[in-house]
């Protein structure tokens, strides 16, 4: 955030605000997948993430919430590998053999490390001028260079998955879905190449609540099912605590909040109470407004 | 005294300020200005470099031909032909006024075989498929589809830049063919109608003059004004960000850029044309 839109003061004590959470050993049966540490990116004189340490465990659904401008989108790119960290480390553990960190990965091994990744985008980020056959299988059309019939039926199957009639739709383009299906057909294929992590960005945004319950149960479902880890970014709250193993909040760039469902609903931080009652008063909004 | 020489003090210090600033400014836009110029020379260099994948871009391939061809025959060909038909009308009339007016031939030959047709496939090209590119692969880019497909391990530049610059290459020789040919008809008919100067003459006059290599340096041209048309709306769609606003601005940039690098390009190539093939070739 620029000095221009920087609250002048903060009735809540800005320092103890932004004093980010120490990252504790994993528990017991707990297995370490990415560990992030004093992970800073700066855009020009925007200092966007100022050192965020968190573990992410295997096959748990790890929920980063955080009010606009964040910095969730940030460290969501961070996850993709399409940014690399301009200080600190994400160590990926046991995802594609050894373990390596994205900042020093070669290509090979970025590839790698993306092809056990699924990625759910916002605006479902589907190819419009591809039929949905067509965008659910490009993975398998394009890298893996599958037969057609093959691709095919494994498009079929992830669109039965994600509870979409898969005949009906295969041959439309996704002008021609509702945002719900749209969102739908991109978590299709997301789930099409069978990835070990699965990141949502913002993914129920948008949609109507009948739908957005719908992604959430889906949500579950493939966690359930497939036994992936999650990382779903979103600043909704009753998505959160649908899904969520572990609650983490990012404000100002630093994650100042971690914990599962109950220890989250009792931490008493003024940002996460404030996203918690929705109120137009606290540290989010102290300093802008009427 | 001492009042005025504190005025003038703070009057130079104003301009001297504006001054700096300006020059800042300037140095600072020189400079992007340079760097994206550095990264579409290396966007065209990694494109080159994904040309062994042409096979598995087939399908593209094909759809942005028929995007990039047969989609500007008609308005080229019909620009062509009327610049023909005007450049004889001009020419002509002073031409009779001499008696020489059986030359027709040759002159329209000559401008539309060595300049014309290129310039204007490359005009067409630039404002109608170069738009187009930049505006479609920048909105791709807003709405994440790029980051999906590098997420998914597939290269941008092979997907989405190889099959577009690719499609110019194989299409823009070919127009400028077909705007030659459609030129030198133009220009024919009205020499025939208006100054009696028969098609047998006029192609004879165009013969005269131009020979074999004359239609290939042509041809040769728009080859080099597809690569940089191309690979300049690529780079600017790939790299556009804020969303509506920045996709006009791509689109904008791209059309600019491409006018202002087929010229000077032009330049370059005729020069080159003159200096090294010419003494070769003839």
């Amino acid at each position: 955030m620029s000095d221009a839109l920087e609250p002048k003061s903060h009735r809540w004590g800005s320092t103890s605000l932004e004093l980010p959470i120490v990252p504790t050993p994993p528990p017991e049966g707990r297995e370490v997948l990415l560990r992030i540490r004093d992970l800073h990116r700066r855009f020009g004189p925007r200092h966007i993430l100022r050192g965020i340490s968190l573990d992410i465990y295997r096959g748990e659904t790890l929920v980063i919430l955080g009010g606009s401008g964040s910095g969730k989108t940030t460290l969501l790119r961070h996850l993709m590998a399409m940014l690399r960290p301009e200080d600190g480390s994400i160590m990926v553990r046991g995802l594609t053999g050894g373990d390596f960190e994205l900042g020093e990965a070669t290509e090979s091994q970025i590839e790698q490390y993306r092809r056990n990744l699924g990625v759910v985008f916002q605006g479902a980020a589907l190819l419009n001028s591809l039929t949905v056959l067509e965008n659910v299988g490009l993975p398998l059309i394009e890298v893996d260079r599958l037969p057609v019939a093959q691709v095919r039926e494994r498009v079929v199957e992830a669109l039965r998955r994600v509870y979409l009639p898969a005949e009906e739709i295969l041959g439309l383009k996704p002008a021609a879905l509702s945002g719900g299906m749209r969102k739908r057909v991109g978590i299709a294929r997301a789930i099409i190449q069978q990835p070990r992590v699965i990141l949502y960005d913002e993914p129920t945004t948008g949609l109507d609540p009948v739908t957005v319950n719908g992604v959430n149960e889906l949500t579950l479902d493939l966690q359930r099912k497939l036994g992936v880890t999650s990382i779903v970014i979103t600043h909704d709250m009753n998505a959160a605590f649908m899904i969520a193993d572990r609650i983490a909040l990012l404000y100002k760039g630093r994650i100042v909040a971690l914990g599962d469902k109950d220890e989250t609903r009792a931490n008493p931080h003024p940002v996460l109470q404030q996203m918690l009652t929705g109120s137009t008063t606290g540290p989010l909004t102290e300093g802008f407004g009427p | 005294m001492e009042r005025i020489r504190t005025k003038h003090t703070a009057a130079d210090v104003v301009t001297r300020s504006h001054a700096a600033k300006a020059a800042e400014r300037t140095g600072g836009e020189l400079m992007k200005q340079a760097r994206n110029a550095g990264r579409t020379v290396l966007l065209f260099v990694d494109t080159c470099a994904q040309l062994p994948n042409t096979r598995r871009i087939l399908p593209q391939l094909m759809r942005q031909i028929e995007m990039a061809g047969f989609g500007s025959i008609v308005v080229l060909a019909l620009i062509a032909g009327l610049t023909g038909m005007i450049m004889a009308m001009q020419t002509g009339f002073e031409l009779k006024k001499m008696g020489l007016q059986e030359n027709l031939g040759a002159i329209i030959g000559a401008t539309f075989l060595r300049e014309m047709g290129p310039i204007w496939c490359a005009i067409i090209t630039l404002a109608r498929v170069g738009a187009a590119i930049a505006a479609e692969i920048g909105t791709m880019a807003v709405n994440e589809e790029v980051d999906a497909l590098r997420v998914m391990s597939i290269n941008p530049v092979r997907y989405l830049v190889l099959p577009r610059v690719l499609a110019l290459v194989i299409a823009m020789p070919l127009l400028t063919a077909i705007a030659d040919f459609v030129g030198l008809a133009g220009g024919a008919l009205v020499s025939q109608a208006m100054f009696d100067v028969t098609i047998a003459k006029f192609k004879e006059s165009a013969i005269l003059l131009l020979n074999g290599p004359d239609f290939w340096y042509g041809i040769f041209k728009s080859g080099v004004f597809a690569c940089i048309i191309g690979t300049i709306a690529c780079d600017r769609g790939l790299n556009t960000s804020d969303g509506a606003e920045g996709v006009g601005r791509a689109t904008t940039s791209t059309v600019v850029l491409c006018v202002v690098f087929v010229l000077v390009s032009d330049f370059i190539l005729n020069a080159f044309i003159q200096a090294v093939l010419r003494p070769i070739f003839g």
